[in-house]
């Protein structure tokens, strides 16, 4: 088999979020994004099958986020970060940019997936609040 | 591995005479082990005949319950095995974050649904979460992980040498995913059923009874075929059959099963419905 069965609970959860017009990513249990949909894409300038899963250093590289000022918002700081180690939901404002260099204004809210076995992963959703 | 049906219908009991072949009782499947150690695959009606039939084999018996809807236990207060003191009766399930699997249960065998409580069930008892790990049981290995269904829902595969039994009677795989292209690390029960020598599989609906019962956590027939085929099992099982789907209705299901299997490559010797009563033996090659 080319990669280890997903949790069920993590199945379902892409399953939703592909179905969704709310932007949004999946991530697995290490804060690898496994998944993202057309409605995020838009916003990152490019559709998940173009660039496949990316671990934090890779999206941080590619998407920031970045806060007011234009600093990177350190890895361990941003909400689905947040939202592993802590197991509980959270939201925060950041500034994205899109692969095709456009900057977005975002409020993002995480919710981890939280089942009997432990932390599966987290929903990120997302959406622009001002365009910069 | 001797395998039998005791039942094989979903949802509810289907008793009557347009369901004689196969069969009206609910989901219950015997397992017999190369060493003698009893299996019971969900305790629905048909557990009930099963525990009859049983005798002095009765005496240890493991059940592994794939999830708590009604049509999976509620044979559990009527098999004979739980009134004899002499028995020991193992149960295996889904563990829940509410309250343990005895509590769950015992929110059936209890006032007012039953005049007796489990703490009075005169055999001895013991209920197990199912491990997230391999476990043994007997001569097998068993192994469980949750499924697309409603509710926290194991699918199970018990291997015994180089043969295995998966099953996964109540499943909706194709719930968001596309089964025939999604990578199979999205594909819910794939890993599970990935190989098996028989897969016991939900297929409950057909093809046009299934859009309005979306998300209910059943499969449609097209679909048991195609996780069938992408899992690559030796032999397709069809169960869980709709308590509205006569036996005369499942024939004509069941020959179009076979004809779409052959159409998808397939031998139809590796498709056929299950049928109360059937006995199946499972070794190298399945008879």
């Amino acid at each position: 088999m080319p990669d280890e069965q997903r949790p069920v609970e993590l199945i379902l959860a892409r399953s939703l979020i592909a179905n969704l017009t709310t932007p949004g990513f999946l991530v697995d249990e290490e804060g690898i994004v496994v998944f993202f949909n057309d409605a995020a894409s838009v916003i990152l300038g490019v559709r998940f099958e173009e660039v496949g899963r990316m671990g934090p250093e890779r999206w941080a590289t590619e998407f920031g986020p970045y806060d007011e000022a234009g600093e990177r918002v350190p890895p361990e700081q941003v909400a689905l970060a947040v939202a592993l180690r802590e197991e509980r939901p959270t939201t925060a404002r950041y500034r994205l940019r899109s692969l095709n260099g456009v900057d977005h204004d975002i409020e993002a809210a995480a919710v981890p997936i939280l089942t009997m076995e432990g932390t599966r992963g987290a929903m990120v959703f997302f959406w622009p609040v001002e365009e910069s | 591995m001797k395998i039998k049906v005791w039942g094989a219908r979903g949802s509810v009991p289907a008793p009557g005479p347009e369901t004689v072949r196969y069969g009206g009782n609910t989901s219950c499947v015997e397992i017999t082990l190369s060493d003698g150690t009893l299996l019971a695959l969900d305790a629905g009606t048909g557990i009930r005949s099963m525990g009859l039939a049983l005798g002095e084999r009765g005496r240890r018996i493991h059940i592994l319950l794939t999830h708590l809807h009604m049509d999976h236990i509620q044979g559990l207060m009527f098999f004979a095995p739980a009134f004899n003191p002499t028995a020991e009766m193992v149960i295996w399930g889904p563990e829940a974050p509410d309250a343990s699997l005895r509590d769950r249960i015992a929110r059936y065998i209890s006032a007012p649904l039953s005049p007796v409580e489990v703490r009075e069930l005169p055999c001895h008892v013991s209920f197990n979460e199912a491990p997230h790990t391999e476990w043994r049981i007997g001569s097998a290995t068993i192994r469980a992980a949750s499924v697309t269904h409603r509710g926290p829902t194991l699918g199970y595969r018990v291997t015994e040498g180089d043969v295995s039994l998966c099953y996964i009677p109540d499943h909706e795989p194709a719930l968001g995913a596309d089964i025939e292209r999604d990578d199979p690390e999205w594909i819910s029960g794939f890993e599970l059923a990935h190989g098996a020598t028989l897969l016991l599989h939900d297929g409950q609906y057909t093809n046009a009874e299934y859009p309005p019962r979306v998300g209910w956590g059943h499969s449609k027939l097209s679909d048991a075929l195609a996780f069938a085929r992408r899992v690559d099992t030796g032999r397709l099982v069809v169960f869980h059959h709709d308590p509205l789907h006569t036996d005369d209705f499942l024939d004509a299901l069941q020959g179009g099963a076979i004809e779409r299997w052959t159409e998808l490559g397939g031998d139809p010797s590796q498709v056929e419905f299950a049928a109360e009563r059937r006995e199946l033996v499972i070794d190298r090659s399945p008879t």
